[in-house]
């Protein structure tokens, strides 16, 4: 196994003063794409936010690194220049900012900012790619767009940003088949061993497009057992259950 | 003098420290606000012709096309006597003693800038009018007269402006557009007086028949200012849409009184003034829509949106409606809030650093007007102006001689 490009370990994290995250290990290797599965309220998400610095989410305990640097410390910002992206499962509407323009402003943040010509043409193909309309370029970022156009927008700005590991928050959910395959493959054709992807979802059918190298599964704030593209298939077929059921023995 | 204890209009601004006494009058306009309003005109528009309201008498710039067409454009004083019909139509819009500051002005006021549109003529470049102000304990009475005949149709651009620091300066100004018949106006105007300036100004539009403002105003500085922005929509048909954004620091009072006087039928308007204050900043506005019983299927709209973005700062918002008519759809809605940390962490998700991720909201907040504007040079200037106000602190006023 290569490099770790995240490494997660014995993390606990409080929301309002609810202990959420119970002791998560995880480790993604460089390039690597990575699903984490779960029930509702198993804490995915809430995983995916403390990662990313959200200041509700309080870190009581454990450690966070990547690329060997220690995440905890470190504002949102900070985290985004390391090369850390979350896709949100809800992205924020901010009137007045268009898309270039808040495009422009991120890459200049993180020391990638090129030409104009170079940035519009580059923008131009990712949205092709994307099948997002032109006129997306000077929208007000995410206002008035649909669940779908949130999402191919969320995944332009991956596309344009391209960091060392995106982590995709339920990117396919709200999706429908033709643009859950859009998506998909916008995001295959970014992976590589430049990025990594640790996707959170509760539908395997996105994991039939992206392939991942491993499959977490996290329970009640824990990763209580991982595995290979298989695990995936065995938790569509028969559920949660019979895993949870056998973690929670091995535990015992 | 008005006081905030005994005039209702005047209880959230408190001008007891304003001693109009103590200013003397400009006699000449400082050269280099001049040459640095001038310099924002040829960034902005420089096709535009270039006015100057001072005492004395200074050539117009770039006005060759604008006469060629009939167009007249000269100082409010020579107007006066030479045109004494077309200034009294405009002027009988306001009494002089509708205030102490309106009969200050009609006792003072001197040169000022007149601009007649003849019917049927659309202007082919931009009036660009500037008043300049410089030095210290001077009084200044801006005033702009702007007369469309039937059918005719103008861009303008009135810049108010001082040096940069904290000389103590007292503007007291009065701006009479008069629309005719079909006319359409383009007015827009930038506020960016010194840190010591304190402004108070009466900006009227009377439209009539089928006439259309566009109407929109930049506030940036001043130690504390109070204007009218007030439209007459006496024709059927009429239409107006007002548009403003307001940012200040420090200790900067902003005062914005508007009125939507519906009068003839079918008339619409449309207001949207935008605030961002910081520090200890502090604005106050009141928009009333009065609608006449004569203005049948009006359609007014109202709104005032506060962004707060320091503790201490401070917005109130009155909006108001008055309907005297049956058949009416008016409506008004303010707001006050401060930056949202769910756009703010969004932008800091992406690299952007938190003081920038604000920058940028309250930049969209502002945009979302600017993008409104048709004038885009004009657009593009206030937004740079704001963008300084946003990044720099304090620099309100122009850097005279920059450029």
């Amino acid at each position: 196994m290569s490099k770790a490009v995240l490494s997660i370990s014995g993390l606990h994290a409080t929301v309002e003063g609810k202990e959420i995250l119970k002791g998560v290990d995880l480790e993604v290797a460089q390039g690597e794409i990575h699903a984490l599965m779960g029930p509702n309220g198993s804490g995915k998400s809430t995983l995916a936010y403390t990662l990313m610095g959200h200041p509700k989410y309080v870190v009581t305990g454990g450690s966070a690194t990547f690329d060997g640097e220690d995440l905890l410390p470190l504002t949102a910002d900070a985290r985004a220049r390391l090369g850390l992206f979350l896709c949100f499962q809800y992205p924020t509407a901010i009137p007045g900012v268009s898309t270039v323009n808040f495009l422009r402003a991120a890459l200049r943040a993180q020391g990638k900012e090129m030409p104009a010509r170079e940035f519009l043409n580059r923008l131009s193909t990712e949205m092709q790619a994307l099948k997002i309309d032109e006129s997306f370029r000077a929208r007000y970022i995410n206002d008035g767009f649909s669940g779908g156009e949130k999402k191919r927008a969320e995944i332009l700005q991956l596309a344009m940003l391209r960091p060392k590991l995106a982590i995709l928050d339920e990117t396919d959910s709200g999706l429908d088949v033709d643009a859950l395959r859009t998506v998909a493959d916008g995001v295959m054709r970014l992976c590589g061993p430049d990025m990594g992807v640790l996707v959170i979802t509760h539908y395997p059918r996105i994991l039939e497009h992206l392939h991942p190298d491993r499959v977490h599964v996290l329970h009640d704030g824990r990763v209580v057992t991982s595995g290979g593209a298989d695990l995936a298939r065995e938790i569509e077929r028969e559920g949660y259950e019979p895993i949870l059921g056998t973690a929670a023995a091995a535990t015992a | 003098m008005p006081s905030s204890q005994r005039d209702e209009d005047w209880r959230r601004t408190d001008i007891s420290s304003l001693h109009p006494d103590r200013f003397t009058p400009i006699e000449v306009a400082d050269p280099a606000v001049v040459d640095a309003m001038r310099a924002q005109r040829d960034s902005a528009d420089p096709k535009a012709a270039f006015v100057i309201d001072s005492p004395t008498p200074t050539p117009v710039e770039g006005a060759d096309t604008l006469l060629a067409q009939g167009i007249i454009l000269t100082t409010l004083e020579e107007a006066a006597m030479v045109h004494p019909e077309l200034v009294q139509r405009a002027l009988s819009s306001v009494r002089v003693d509708e205030s102490k500051f309106t009969a200050l002005w009609n006792a003072l006021w001197r040169g000022g800038v007149f601009v007649y549109v003849p019917r049927g003529v659309e202007a082919l470049v931009p009036v660009w009018v500037a008043h300049p102000a410089g030095g210290e304990d001077r009084a200044t009475f801006p005033s702009t007269v702007v007369v469309l005949d039937e059918g005719a149709a103008l861009t303008v651009i009135d810049a108010y402006a001082s040096p940069s620091g904290p000389a103590a300066l007292f503007s007291d100004a009065m701006v009479i557009l008069s629309a005719g018949r079909d006319a359409r106006l383009d007015y827009n105007t930038v506020q960016q007086w010194g840190e010591g300036v304190w402004h108070v100004a009466l900006q009227r539009a009377v439209l009539d028949a089928n006439a259309k403002l566009r109407f929109m105003g930049v506030t940036l500085g001043a130690r504390l200012q109070k204007v009218w922005w007030e439209v007459l929509l006496d024709g059927i048909g009429s239409e107006a849409d007002i548009l403003g954004i307001c940012f200040g620091d420090g200790t900067q009072h902003f005062d914005h009184q508007s009125l939507q006087a519906h009068v003839g039928a079918e008339t619409r308007s449309n207001l949207l003034l935008k605030v961002a204050v910081r520090d200890h900043a502090r604005s106050v506005y009141g928009g009333m829509i009065d609608v006449a019983p004569t203005a049948v299927h009006a359609d007014g709209y109202v709104a005032n949106r506060n962004l707060l973005l320091s503790q201490g700062a401070k917005a109130d918002s009155i909006p108001r409606l008055e309907i005297r008519a049956n058949d009416v759809k008016c409506g008004h809605g303010a707001t006050a809030g401060h930056i949202d940390s769910d756009q703010r962490f969004y932008l800091m998700t992406r690299g952007v650093p938190p003081e920038e991720a604000s920058s940028l909201i309250v930049r969209g907040f502002m945009d979302d007007v600017l993008d409104r504007v048709p004038h885009r040079g004009f657009a593009e200037l206030a937004g740079a102006l704001l963008e300084a106000e946003i990044a720099g602190g304090s620099v309100a006023g122009v850097t005279a001689g920059a450029q």
